[in-house]
């Protein structure tokens, strides 16, 4: 993940719930009260870039609190982790967020749930593997940039749906797997033709 | 309510976008304006924060100043990123440009009327910033330069190897006389020629000529 790298920046804006602990004067604009003093125990939703180094960050107590105590986003509640359990296909991660894995990734980063990371593990290898057998499957169709949207792949039903559910690293793997198998079958007619 | 970084997202969008354009978008001046301008009055908060402190700050003693030091730290860095992000996903576009032999004066026209080649500058203004232009101009004399070292090879020619060393070409725009190894040819528009592929590679990636059949 580089510094330049656009989906890491665009992850970096989702946001996780995080509770302050020490009372701040000046933060009040974070809880859009910009003039009242942000309360200890507020609970504000935080993009990851500033969640991150607050909750990291120490705050000189003797005891090692840090600014913010953060929890896990929606996104990796238990609810969705459930559905993730029971068929990881059958849930659109994009409506979750459309950086679920950059997120997971992050969240793993900071707290240790090894169950969750397993799950979350397993979702994606049983979800590369159909995503794998879609974008095989429309090799006819599609110049280089019309694959961008998941509603012009000339799939039928179930696929599209599961397809329009990619979060951004999912599509990414579509498109290379896409052009991958396309740029292969252009390279074999070539070939017979000479 | 706005908070920081929200600018700056902003323009990491356009560039999400950008990535997936064969041409330039117009450049954000005023959202690159407002996003550096979020910069300097954080900077400015910073230092008035840090005033009374004389330079003798100890983050563990005032906890909360300490906070929102490090938020504001952290906004500006953020907004660094995507400032330099934007950028660099614009010069990468503008060095891809340069390599596939396209005019600066081209990309106005393609903004203006959509349609690659066609004599669309209808005066339209450039897509790129004055310093983007620059940069266009001095990277395509860099890779003059380069290309210059070797007289017998075409570093931008085409990886295709040809079916034929001679085609049929019609001619889309006034191009001038051409010199190749069978003599002068004269380019005016409309008319049709057969000519040694090598000669006009050129001329066809930027839009002058169109190959038939």
């Amino acid at each position: 993940m580089s510094y330049y790298d656009i989906d890491a920046i665009l992850t970096d804006a989702e946001k996780i719930p995080c509770t302050f602990q020490v009372d701040i004067p000046d933060l009040g604009y974070l809880d859009n009260t910009p003039t009242q003093p942000l309360k200890a125990g507020t609970k504000v939703n935080l993009p990851l870039w500033l969640a991150e180094m607050l909750a990291i960050a120490n705050t000189g107590d003797v005891d090692g609190k840090s600014f913010v105590a953060f929890d896990l986003p929606r996104a990796m509640g238990n609810d969705v982790v459930q559905a993730l359990k029971a068929d990881p296909r059958a849930v659109p991660l994009r409506d979750q967020s459309a950086h679920f894995y950059g997120l997971a990734t992050h969240m793993m980063e900071l707290s240790e749930e090894q169950e969750l990371a397993a799950s979350l593990r397993k979702t994606f290898v049983t979800r590369a593997s159909e995503v794998a057998l879609h974008a095989r499957k429309v090799g006819g169709v599609g110049q280089k940039g019309k694959t961008d949207e998941g509603s012009n792949l000339g799939v039928g039903g179930a696929g599209e749906e599961f397809l329009r559910g990619l979060d951004e690293w999912e599509r990414q793997l579509f498109r290379k797997a896409h052009d991958g198998a396309k740029s292969g079958k252009e390279w074999m007619d070539g070939v017979r033709k000479h | 309510m706005p908070m920081y970084g929200d600018l700056g997202n902003k323009l990491v969008q356009h560039a999400k976008r950008t990535q997936n354009l064969t041409h330039l978008p117009p450049y954000q001046t005023e959202l690159v304006r407002a996003v550096t301008r979020e910069v300097r009055d954080l900077d400015k908060d910073v230092a008035s924060l840090l005033e009374p402190f004389q330079g003798s700050f100890d983050p563990s003693a005032d906890q909360a100043t300490a906070c929102t030091l490090l938020v504001n730290h952290l906004s500006m860095r953020r907004n660094k990123r995507c400032l330099l992000a934007y950028h660099r996903t614009r010069t990468d576009k503008l060095e891809e440009l340069v390599w596939n032999g396209s005019d600066v004066l081209d990309l106005a026209g393609q903004q203006a009327g959509g349609v690659n080649g066609a004599a669309a500058d209808s005066g339209a203004s450039s897509s790129l910033s004055p310093q983007e232009e620059d940069y266009f101009r001095q990277y395509g004399d860099l890779l003059a330069a380069y290309k210059g070292q070797w007289t017998d090879i075409d570093l931008t020619g085409s990886l295709e190897p040809p079916r034929d060393l001679f085609i049929d070409v019609r001619v889309l725009k006034d191009a001038g006389e051409i010199q190749t190894e069978y003599g002068a040819i004269n380019l005016t528009k409309n008319s049709q020629f057969y000519v040694r592929q090598g000669d006009v590679e050129r001329l066809i990636a930027q839009g002058y000529l169109q190959k038939l059949g």
